[in-house]
């Protein structure tokens, strides 16, 4: 383990990033030992990811100054930073699925030779895998058949195969099992043995305490302090990840318990990560599906509306079955989906907001196979005054901010006649302040015209600003389904960030 | 036996295809004819060897291009001005006037190549206008008439039969497919281009050198493109200004039949080669029973629909799904038994 003696490995020092207007990372310092395992804590937005992208030459800040053994070190690409001693392991699975383990573990690797002799990469495959217990892989299969934990693993080995100087562990334990995460601990201890400073970023605040030496805290972009992880327990690190406890007003009267659901999930299985849901949502309640990246809750909202073949179980919408992976069907059956990526699965860049808003409904304003411009007009009118963007009904999409991006993708799902449930996914990612909360206002609106809401969120701040029930979800399982104005964002935490066995520790 | 059927059931859609397709058409080329009266000989092969000689690096370059995630059109413009420039270029040297006409294809695809990697343009408007400019600059050497080559020695020499079944023709081809078969599967390249046709983003963020590989594909296109070309003008003695859309044809159906994938980052230069040796035994099959042309097109049509539904995400999601409920099936019931 480090001492406060040893040179230092990396020194962040005043590093600041901006995207636009917003300020990602203010003033930032940090400092990583030889030998030292460093956690990095933080909520969504705290600027933890902007670390991790400055230090893999992903991205570059806009001040300071960064350095790697005691030398100016700023990676301008990816292979400078390999090339400075630092290793990545993405939170994001980055292994190329048609590609073999062992041609994975070889893959952008600055010293790979140019001969590809196989049986010297699988013997060298075989010795990073033994190193992460895949003692059994073989290097010969394609990434595409492993589990999501071997995956992982694999990518870890990857990391391990570098020989870096700085590995960054990027939430590398979010789809893993409690064996396959005592592997990596093991992995990664002895790195740390050898020398090598490990960057552990992770919003598991148990595995923080279990395996790192010190942690840093971020909020907001700024640093709120570092510390040896002896000094601090698990409730002071979400104080200070948290800041203070908000207070919190309720913006609406939730519906009554009483009533069946409007629509009942039961053993809804999503393999790989999903075992079995189950879940109701009643008439005008909004439902938050909390948890981390990887927890499942993305996994629910996209087989509702249709988009897992491989999902089963039992959804019935007002008592009728829904049948599962037809996003047509789910869309029949009145599930409304707004996708994490509105760019992609969202909206028509290219065109304005009232095409947008009214691109799904062209069937009830055509004649004969035309669509009447007459018809178009009054409801487009209607639709961009109710998001607010009126007088902006003419500019294309591309134009507008993220924020007001996000309403018109939103604004189309509205006022849609037989919507019985909002499917949001991460409905204000991206967004700033001001959109977030005219985001919430529409959601809100639409319950108490009586739609249900079902929407994942890793945003504590959003989960407790527009949800009726909160359930949270970690590794793919419900661990707790609670009122809001019967929970704490500190239990919510707890709840997000632990294995359910160990959640009475934490209590 | 049962090992071996294992191992065979494990294969992927993409190895299994090239070698169903070609076990298939070796089935088709010894059995129909010689039951409709036309033994096969010597000479039969012979045919199918010049057919995959004349197309076969068509469909290399454009199955590595399609490897890497994306697709190169001018393929059939470079085999086009390939051969017109080895006709003018090479009168005095058949030799000089290949190595030349490689150049010209290497520089050609260096500059798709460049524009599509450094702009991130897609490929196919890019090589559509290749074509297009390729097609134009062939009509303007030849004047819009095909040109004789006039060194006919060279066109006898380079389809002279050797060992009866093979000419210098379709062993030059053969010895390109080796080389990039090689330079595939033993270097980094190899790795490299599957990845960024895989997965081009992730390629990126481990470190592959997305550009370099893209353009290197490009370049090599480009090279194998004009080979083709000159060497077809060379064994025909003479250069045509426009070959039609056949060479395209041939080339991507026999890209997809030998496992390579639309959506990048799978198949090899040998499943490339087995889908190039299927087309052409089916094409000489044909020519043996001298069946009207539109016959050879609903088979190859056929064909490519029947090896296009083999690699279809989600009927390999099902097979997986089916594979892995057998499996677990079977292994309850194993751990049935032996309780």
């Amino acid at each position: 383990m480090s001492t406060a003696t040893s040179p230092e490995r990396l020194r962040f020092q005043g590093v600041c990033k901006s995207y636009g207007a917003v300020r990602a990372l203010a003033d930032f310092s940090l400092t990583l030992r030889p030998g030292e395992i460093h956690a990095l804590c933080g909520h969504n937005g705290a600027g933890k990811s902007t670390v991790v992208k400055i230090l893999a030459g992903l991205v570059r800040p806009d001040e300071g100054q960064i350095e790697i053994d005691g030398a100016e070190a700023l990676a301008r690409s990816p292979q400078q930073a390999q090339r400075l001693g630092v290793a990545l392991v993405d939170q994001e699975i980055s292994l190329i699925d048609v590609l073999s383990v062992a041609d994975n573990l070889m893959l952008g690797s600055a010293d790979q030779p140019f001969l590809n002799r196989r049986r010297a990469a699988r013997s060298r495959a075989r010795d990073l895998l033994r190193r992460v217990g895949l003692d059994s892989l073989d290097p010969a299969r394609p990434v595409s058949s492993l589990a999501m934990g071997e995956r992982q693993l694999v990518e870890i080995a990857r990391a391990l195969g570098h020989d870096a100087g700085i590995l960054i562990l990027d939430e590398p334990t979010a789809t893993l099992s409690e064996a396959e995460i005592g592997h990596v601990f093991d992995a990664v201890r002895s790195v740390s043995a050898d020398g090598t400073a490990v960057l552990f970023v992770s919003h598991r605040l148990g595995e923080v305490m279990e395996l790192c030496h010190s942690v840093t805290v971020l909020r907001d972009g700024q640093l709120v302090r570092t510390a040896q992880t002896t000094e601090l327990d698990r409730a002071e690190l979400i104080q200070l990840m948290l800041g203070h406890e908000p207070e919190r007003a309720l913006r609406r009267e939730p519906p009554a318990e009483e009533g069946r659901g409007s629509v009942t999930i039961r053993g809804l299985a999503i393999p790989p990560r999903v075992p079995g849901l189950d879940l109701d949502v009643r008439p005008g309640e909004i439902v938050a599906l909390a948890g981390q990246v990887g927890c499942g809750a993305t996994d629910v909202i996209r087989a509702l509306a249709g988009h897992s073949s491989r999902a089963s179980g039992e959804v019935r919408v007002d008592g009728r079955r829904l049948r599962l992976g037809s996003p047509g069907v789910a869309r029949a059956a009145g599930l409304a989906f707004l996708s994490n990526d509105r760019k992609s699965e969202g909206l028509f860049l290219g065109r304005s907001v009232g095409d947008n808003l009214v691109a799904t409904r062209l069937k009830e304003m055509s004649s004969g196979g035309l669509v009447l411009e007459r018809r178009v007009e009054p409801v487009a009118g209607r639709l961009a005054a109710s998001i607010g963007l009126e007088e902006r009904r003419r500019s294309a999409v591309s134009e507008l901010s993220g924020g007001n991006q996000q309403k018109v993708f939103l604004g189309r799902l509205l006022e849609q006649p037989g919507t019985r449930l909002l499917l949001l996914d991460e409905p204000t990612r991206g967004v700033d302040v001001g959109g977030r909360a005219d985001i919430h206002d529409l959601v809100r609106s639409a319950a108490d015209a009586g739609v249900g809401v079902l929407f994942a969120s890793t945003e504590l701040d959003e989960i407790f600003d527009l949800a009726d029930t909160i359930v949270t979800m970690f590794s793919g399982r419900v661990v707790a389904v609670a009122r809001r104005t019967e929970t704490s964002t500190h239990r919510v935490v707890s709840e997000m960030t632990h294995a359910p066995n160990d959640r009475e520790a934490v209590a | 036996m049962s090992a071996a059927l294992k191992r065979l059931r494990s294969l992927s859609p993409e190895v299994l295809s090239p070698v169903l397709f070609l076990l298939a058409m070796i089935g088709f080329f010894l059995i129909v004819p010689t039951s409709q009266g036309h033994p096969i000989g010597s000479y039969s092969i012979y045919s199918v060897l010049q057919t995959f000689g004349t197309y076969g690096l068509v469909a290399l370059a454009l199955g590595l291009t399609m490897i890497a995630g994306e697709f190169d059109l001018s393929t059939l413009g470079m085999f086009a001005l390939g051969g017109m420039l080895a006709v003018k270029l090479g009168e005095s040297s058949a030799a000089l006037g290949i190595v030349l006409v490689v150049a010209i294809g290497a520089l050609a695809g260096l500059i798709q190549g460049a524009l599509i990697a450094f702009l991130r343009l897609n490929s196919m408007a890019v090589t559509l206008g290749g074509y297009i400019t390729m097609i134009g600059l062939t009509g303007t050497l030849g004047h819009d008439k095909s040109v004789s080559y006039l060194n006919v020695d060279t066109a006898i020499k380079l389809d002279e039969p050797i060992a009866e079944i093979f000419s210098r023709h379709s062993l030059i081809v053969l010895a390109a497919f080796v080389l990039v078969a090689l330079l595939m599967g033993f270097t980094r390249l190899g790795r490299a281009v599957r990845a960024v046709g895989g997965d081009r983003k992730t390629s990126r963020t481990v470190g592959v050198r997305v550009n370099l590989v893209l353009i290197g594909v490009f370049t090599l296109s480009g090279m194998l493109a004009g080979l083709a070309g000159g060497l077809n003008a060379y064994s025909l003695a003479t250069a045509v200004t426009n070959p039609g859309v056949a060479p395209l044809v041939f080339a991507a159906t026999a890209a997809l039949i030998g496992g390579v994938t639309v959506a990048g980052g799978q198949g090899t230069a040998a499943g490339i080669a087995a889908g190039a040796l299927a087309m052409s035994l089916l094409q000489a099959s044909f020519g043996i029973l001298a069946s009207p042309i539109w016959v050879t097109e609903i088979v190859t049509g056929l064909l490519l629909v029947v090896a296009v539904l083999l690699t279809a995400p989600l009927i390999r999601d099902r097979i997986a799904n089916a594979r892995q409920a057998y499996e677990s099936l079977r292994a309850r019931r194993t751990a049935g038994g032996i309780d």
